[in-house]
């Protein structure tokens, strides 16, 4: 039993580490690797994986916003989408086609890896130019990048779509139970024009709130495990914090370099989930 | 390469302070009563383990919903109506979800 323990505890601080420096929840590591690996019931994993993405955002936060890498403005204004959309996500669940979704999220996501390798480079972006409501909200921001040793400043741009998309993303977290970090930082990074570390961090931050309220309805049902939880959240919680500081010292070309199969695998894998029973 | 911004000291954001300060302490709490969890697990403690366990787990789940109240205060403390509402409005929707969610 405990080298199971040990074993579920190490795959919770490489999902922590890769979550939080990628800005996603770390479930595309936990799921996985509780059903298939320790045969556990899919709700158990879900269900430990929620609040996996809980740990990840709360753990990676603390240096994220000391180092002011989470803009917090755009992250609030960004919240209202997720947290109306994953109320709407929970309320219809049962009325819509789960198949068709996935179908239609995973041409989405395939659709934001493509224009993430089209842009790969920071360079080559155009320049953003900061619409009405970001000017009048105060929304673009600066951080200090330690891996290029200088300030980065940047505006932000088309924040009604980006609000727009945020709902979706959240409606994606409610309907089909995943951490929708991968739907958030191409929104940000390609949508918005934020920096790619800006988007992650931010991104980051919101997955705990959007992912807060999924989590009450598995505690509810009974399917948080404490015994199977707790040493993956631990795990999770000490990963983030080591993964935000190796995070900040990284070049955003490389996280983008590492971003990109994992959204195109994500997406693969919801078009064949659903079109796997057609 | 690391060296500290001098800039970095002179802006002032109180709000990400504050919220880090809050997310550090709800982190290391969950991580306190985890960690002695799941070691009385490994001891045999059956009984109390997975109580402290459960606890830890919530506590972590009550700190980002506490991070938007709190967020929400400071914003009506510095008369920022824009984002006192838009703190609301998530506050709101979590609230409901919560809600709904119970009863499916």
């Amino acid at each position: 039993m405990v080298i199971t323990f040990i074993t579920i505890f190490a795959i919770g601080i490489a999902a922590g580490v890769v979550g939080a420096i990628l800005g996603l929840g770390g479930g595309i590591i936990i799921v996985p690797a509780l059903t298939l690996g320790f045969g556990m019931p899919m709700r158990t994993a879900v269900a430990a994986s929620t609040v996996c993405i809980i740990a990840t955002s709360t753990g990676a936060a603390v240096a994220f916003l000391r180092d002011r890498l989470t803009n917090t403005r755009v992250a609030i204004w960004l919240e209202m989408g997720t947290s109306m959309g994953a109320l709407t996500g929970a309320l219809v669940a049962a009325l819509v086609n789960q198949r068709v979704l996935f179908v239609l999220f995973g041409l989405l996501l395939a659709y934001s890896a493509y224009n993430m390798f089209r842009t790969r480079k920071e360079h080559a972006r155009p320049e953003v130019i900061p619409d009405a409501i970001s000017a009048k909200l105060r929304l673009g921001g600066s951080y200090y990048d330690k891996a290029l040793g200088r300030r980065v400043e940047y505006q932000v741009t088309r924040t009604l779509p980006g609000l727009v998309i945020m709902y979706f993303s959240g409606a994606a977290a409610g309907l089909l139970g995943i951490g929708a970090g991968i739907f958030k930082v191409p929104a940000m990074d390609q949508v918005m024009g934020m920096p790619f570390k800006a988007s992650s961090a931010t991104s980051n931050f919101m997955i705990g709130v959007t992912a807060a309220s999924g989590a009450v309805v598995y505690f509810a049902r009974g399917d948080v495990k404490p015994l199977v939880a707790g040493p993956v959240v631990l795990g999770v919680l000490l990963g983030a914090i080591l993964g935000a500081r190796l995070m900040m010292r990284m070049p955003a070309s490389k996280i983008r370099l590492f971003f990109m199969p994992i959204l195109a695998y994500t997406a693969i894998e919801m078009i064949y989930k659903g079109v796997k029973w057609w | 390469m690391v060296g500290i911004d001098p800039e970095e000291k002179a802006a002032e954001h109180p709000i990400e302070l504050v919220l880090a300060r809050l997310l550090r302490l709800g982190s290391l709490v969950a991580a306190a009563l985890l960690a002695v969890g799941i070691a009385l697990m490994v001891l045999g403690q059956s009984a109390v383990a997975p109580r402290l366990i459960t606890a830890g787990l919530l506590v972590l789940l009550g700190t980002p919903v506490l991070r938007v109240l709190v967020a929400a205060v400071i914003f009506v403390k510095e008369r920022d109506w824009h984002f006192a509402l838009f703190s609301l409005v998530v506050l709101c929707a979590v609230a409901a979800g919560i809600y709904f969610g119970k009863g499916m």
